[in-house]
């Protein structure tokens, strides 16, 4: 019979070994020993037979048809597999497999490896962060204006060919742009008004970087029609299309118009007497 | 102390400083990559831009 048992972690000391008839073996007990004579035995007499039966297999007396015969069965049959049990010297097999010696392969230096990691680990960081930069910023730059529409967004205004008194009406960005060379009188007109009453009130101060040179959008803030200069009530612009009148700041004085003339970005350029106007 | 370790204790023991050096770090090298890359294709492409022939023109033109 094969022994297909795993091998556990014990060592069984030998009970009794088995006799192949099965008995077993235990050869300082008699077995064929009478039984000691018992005086409170009951009725079976001192020294008579044993009182317990003889088992079949070891034989015995049976009778038969040319007599009694008796038998005594030396080297009977096995009725059960015999298996030899020893006392084994095997090691007892650990509770965890053998594991293998790595101590050759590890870093004697864990520092080393570990700001080497959080270097690699930093790297690939800054990496992505750069990535992630631009590529933000890429495309909020495909958001931007182009070339060519910024080199149309800025209008230089050569201010000495205008007069003291006179408008110039120029084209910036497709729309009409009011530049009026204000007279010291048209000055003091515009500041002195009380522009707290007005429908946008704003002063003069407010409107202008230079008082002479008045610069605005030439839109009429109602519809957006272009008004007309040097006319109206106040002396400043009127716009035909629905009655505003605009003072010569530019202020909405009357009419329909909600708010004042737009005022553009604009920068002078001392240096050479330009204005830049975007 | 073995330079690993000042690395180490320098850069990488607080997250704040960690994290806070790799987007300094991000940001030059930001700056560093474009100049090195301006600067390679300024050399690739030396005489064909319009900055290195424009004083052939537009001198010309104010003559």
């Amino acid at each position: 019979m094969a022994f297909n048992g795993l091998k556990k972690a014990v060592t069984l000391t030998p009970s009794v070994r088995t006799l192949p008839s099965g008995v077993p073996a235990a050869p300082l007990l008699n077995l064929a020993a009478r039984a000691p004579a018992d005086p409170h035995a009951h009725g079976h007499g001192a020294s008579g037979p044993r009182s317990d039966v003889t088992p079949k297999w070891v034989g015995g007396v049976s009778r038969t048809s040319s007599g009694l015969v008796s038998k005594s069965f030396v080297t009977l049959p096995s009725t059960t597999p015999f298996t030899a049990r020893f006392i084994h010297t095997s090691v007892a097999v650990k509770s965890a497999p053998d594991v293998p010696d790595f101590s050759h392969y590890r870093a004697n230096d864990t520092d080393s490896n570990r700001a080497l990691s959080y270097f690699m680990v930093g790297s690939l960081g800054l990496v992505t962060a750069s990535v992630a930069k631009s590529t933000v910023t890429e495309f909020l730059k495909t958001m931007s204006a182009s070339a060519d529409v910024l080199a149309l967004a800025k209008v230089e205004v050569d201010l000495a060919s205008i007069p003291e008194g006179k408008n110039v009406v120029i084209k910036w960005r497709g729309k009409p742009v009011f530049i009026r060379h204000r007279t010291q009188a048209e000055i003091d007109e515009a500041r002195e008004f009380k522009w707290q009453s007005l429908r946008d009130p704003e002063s003069d101060e407010q409107r202008v970087k230079k008082p002479e040179w008045l610069i605005m959008l030439g839109v009429c803030t109602h519809l957006g029609c272009v008004p007309i200069g040097e006319s109206g009530d106040y002396g400043g612009w009127f716009c035909p299309c629905h009655g505003s009148h605009y003072d010569i700041s530019g202020r909405a004085r009357k009419g329909p118009a909600p708010l004042n003339l737009e005022i553009p970005e604009y920068d002078f350029n001392d240096a050479e007497g330009k204005v830049i106007i975007g | 102390m073995a330079f690993s370790t000042t690395l180490y204790n320098t850069f990488f023991r607080r997250n704040s400083v960690f994290v806070s050096t790799i987007f300094v770090g991000a940001f030059t090298f930001g700056i560093g990559f474009d100049t090195a890359v301006t600067s390679f294709y300024d050399k690739w492409n030396k005489g064909k831009q319009w900055k290195d022939i424009r004083h052939k023109y537009v001198e010309a033109a104010e003559e």
